[in-house]
């Protein structure tokens, strides 16, 4: 068959191959191990070193957009921080749907953990509008930041927020960022006031954050949903009683979700390899003379 | 008064958080902590600027029946329902936009889980696809800087993937040596360079040379 | 059976996906229904989170303690003059508060949170004490080449013409890598979409997961 022929292909039969490639893992999950990079140990064992009864702040700067990258993210930072009885504050500043996410995954997480109390273990201070705004503002007060909790109650009638007014107060941030708000906290927050700060952000902006945390303007980073599975995968090592809830059937995690990449990532390698070895054994033939 | 007053107003504002990080001293940092809390309540008003102009461009879209009106009324109409709730949550009505004490949904969040995050995130994931189709098509070796962009590319697909882990752990060494090393180098010099240019922007903004934002031009 | 709104869900998910066969009036449905969904959101998380408890509760509660913020909520109205023909000038002194101070913020945080700690981290200590410096060497001349490549008041030729070749060289490492990560990113919110799809939909469908 003419390679040339196969590369004009339909597009459509491109699509099923990537299709094919995701559903079938999901279905049969493979369980491929996954290993530990530096930037995401850089953050467990930062969170490591928090004391229990230490508090952070967990800022949920992502939406559906970039929801299966972030949210096991989120789920396991949460889990860690339960697990070893960090408080968290919970904010959202990002406006398409991190309100929405905070809500969901904090009420997931929790309902794993039947002994927290709320406003004592964990609050949702919910959403803010202006995030430089609100970044600048909460150095100096939080609770005229978020006069009140997700759903109005007054932030002076929450315990946990008795003892915390400014970032001075808390230990670090664990921002899970679809895009340049995580790059906020390191070049506005941990700049200007020194608040240590961890960003989970999406695999797309993964890249720039290197360079943050080279310099030390970050104390961990966590690339999208690999860094999500290292994250998963150190929790559970630390804290195996978790196993309960990974192993729960249909739970999507993101070590499931690295077992669909291994697959989809070696279709797209193969058509762009074949891409290339026509494109090269084009460039060799002699073109007939026209 | 029209022209004059603004451009000193984006010179104030501007130069209050500038001059609060390298003034220590409580009445700076008063004013422009007064100012976040008022920008923060501006933004609000800013967001929901975009929510007035769509709706204007899409009444006009069904009053005249242009082409795919109809589509213009299914807009309106998961504003309609979508705001509805959300503007009501305000004031308590049913039950808020968070979820319900009792971990049941809200009317606005069933709407967010069932209806807004399948539509965004499938918006977001036919990329994939888009993707996949594109670089068979057009990712080619055609001279030395496409090849090393090519053979990066392939290094770190295999290297962050479980698969390429196990055929040898040298795919994901060498991968986070190119994320920590020359990738971080290129991303350092972009962020450097960037940098610059975005603060000379906006110097040129707070001291009224860049007008354009104001509907103002250089002259005037 | 799954539930109204996984029913819902799955719907609006394969509508979505139809756009893959072809542009069609289910796609174009779904997209305009998302549009104005995200519209409505605004609307609630402003109104719910924003608004009230930071404009309309303090200054309700404690007037005489809040009565600044009347300043805030003036402005943020002033915006909205620019529908009205007459007084539209007016917005613009709104507007050139809000640009004016996300302009200084971004300005510090340009400088400051940006090129000052990355240019002081790139002052590696370039004699030899093993292959960690090797790899300074890297890095030192990546910054620099990439910095000399934008940079254009100079015409690349020459020296500066070969450097800014290694720039280049630099960047399609980065862009390469960056591919390779979005990749990822973009598979990712298809594993989400696909997640849902087949396990809580399909499967408690056909009765594998109840």
């Amino acid at each position: 068959m003419n390679l040339e022929r196969i590369m004009q292909i339909d597009r459509r039969i491109v699509y099923l191959f990537v299709a094919a490639g995701t559903i079938l893992p999901i279905v049969f999950v493979i369980g491929l191990p996954v290993s530990i990079t530096p930037p995401v140990q850089m953050a467990f064992d930062r969170m490591e070193d928090l004391d229990p009864g230490d508090v952070i702040m967990v800022s949920f700067d992502y939406g559906p957009s970039s929801a299966p990258e972030n949210a096991p993210m989120a789920d396991a930072a949460l889990r860690h921080c339960f697990s070893k009885g960090i408080r968290v504050i919970v904010i959202a500043l990002y406006p398409l749907g991190g309100l929405s996410e905070a809500v969901n995954e904090l009420n997931k997480v929790v309902a794993e953990f039947p002994d927290l109390e709320y406003g004592v273990d964990y609050v949702n201070l919910g959403y803010k509008d202006g995030a430089q705004a609100a970044m600048r503002k909460m150095n100096e007060n939080i609770h005229e930041v978020f006069p009140t909790d997700v759903r109005g109650t007054p932030i002076s009638e929450i315990p946990l927020m008795r003892e915390v007014r400014t970032y001075a107060d808390l230990e670090l941030c664990f921002s899970l960022a679809t895009g340049i708000i995580g790059e906020w906290w390191a070049n506005l927050v941990n700049a200007q006031f020194g608040l240590p700060v961890i960003v989970g952000p999406t695999a797309v902006s993964a890249p720039k954050y290197y360079a943050y945390l080279e310099a030390k303007q970050m104390a961990g980073l966590l690339g999208g949903l690999k860094g999500a599975s290292e994250y998963e995968r150190l929790v559970l090592d630390k804290y195996p009683d978790l196993e309960r809830v990974y192993a729960t059937p249909g739970l999507y995690t993101a070590t499931k979700g690295m077992d669909v990449q291994s697959i989809v990532h070696l279709i797209m390698i193969a058509f762009i390899l074949f891409g290339n070895v026509v494109y090269f054994t084009g460039k060799r033939r002699p073109r007939k003379a026209a | 008064m029209r022209k004059q007053v603004p451009l000193l107003l984006t010179f104030c504002a501007g130069m209050i958080p500038i001059v609060a990080l390298f003034v220590p001293e409580r009445h700076v940092s008063t004013v422009s902590t007064t100012l976040d809390s008022w920008l923060i309540i501006v933004a609000g008003f800013a967001l929901l600027l975009g929510v007035v102009n769509v709706v204007q461009m899409n009444t006009n879209k069904i009053r005249r029946k242009t082409s795919g009106w109809p589509y213009a009324v299914v807009l309106l109409a998961g504003l309609a329902i979508m705001g509805t709730f959300g503007f009501a949550g305000a004031f308590g009505g049913f039950g808020g936009i968070a979820t319900r004490l009792d971990g049941t949904s809200t009317p606005f969040d069933w709407l967010y889980q069932n209806a807004f995050l399948p539509l965004q995130g499938t918006m977001f994931a036919l990329l994939a696809f888009f993707m996949a189709s594109a670089s068979y098509r057009a990712f080619r070796a055609r001279n030395v800087e496409a090849t090393i962009l090519l053979i990066a590319a392939l290094i770190v697909m295999f290297g962050r993937i479980p698969f390429g882990e196990m055929v040898t752990k040298w795919f994901p060494l060498t991968t986070e040596w190119i994320m920590a090393k020359p990738n971080m180098a290129a991303q350092r010099g972009i962020m450097i360079g960037a940098g610059l240019g975005a603060a000379s922007m906006a110097l040129r903004v707070i001291v009224g040379i860049e007008r354009s934002y104001l509907g103002l031009g250089k002259g005037e | 059976m799954p539930s109204l709104g996984t029913w819902l869900a799955a719907f609006f998910t394969l509508c979505m996906l139809s756009f893959l066969y072809k542009d069609n009036p289910f796609f174009r449905i779904a997209e305009s229904f998302f549009a104005g969904l995200s519209l409505g959101y605004y609307i609630g998380i402003v109104a719910n989170q924003t608004l009230k408890p930071n404009l309309v509760l303090p200054l309700a509660d404690n007037f005489s303690a809040n009565w600044h913020l009347l300043f805030a909520g003036g402005l943020g109205v002033m915006l909205y003059f620019r529908y009205i023909k007459r007084v539209a000038w007016v917005s613009r002194w709104a507007l050139a508060v809000y640009v004016g101070y996300y302009v200084g913020v971004n300005m510090m945080q340009k400088l400051h949170g940006e090129v000052l700690p990355q240019v002081g981290d790139t002052m590696l200590s370039l004699s030899w004490s093993g292959i960690g410096t090797l790899w300074n060497v890297v890095m030192v001349v990546g910054v620099l080449s990439v910095l000399i490549y934008f940079y254009f008041s100079a015409e690349h030729k020459g020296a500066v013409g070969g450097i800014s070749r290694v720039g280049i060289w630099f960047l399609m490492v980065s862009f390469g890598a960056a591919f390779g990560y979005t990749v990822m990113g973009r598979i990712s919110l298809l594993i989400g979409r696909m997640v849902f799809l087949v396990n809580e939909w399909a499967r408690p469908l056909i009765g594998l997961i109840t």
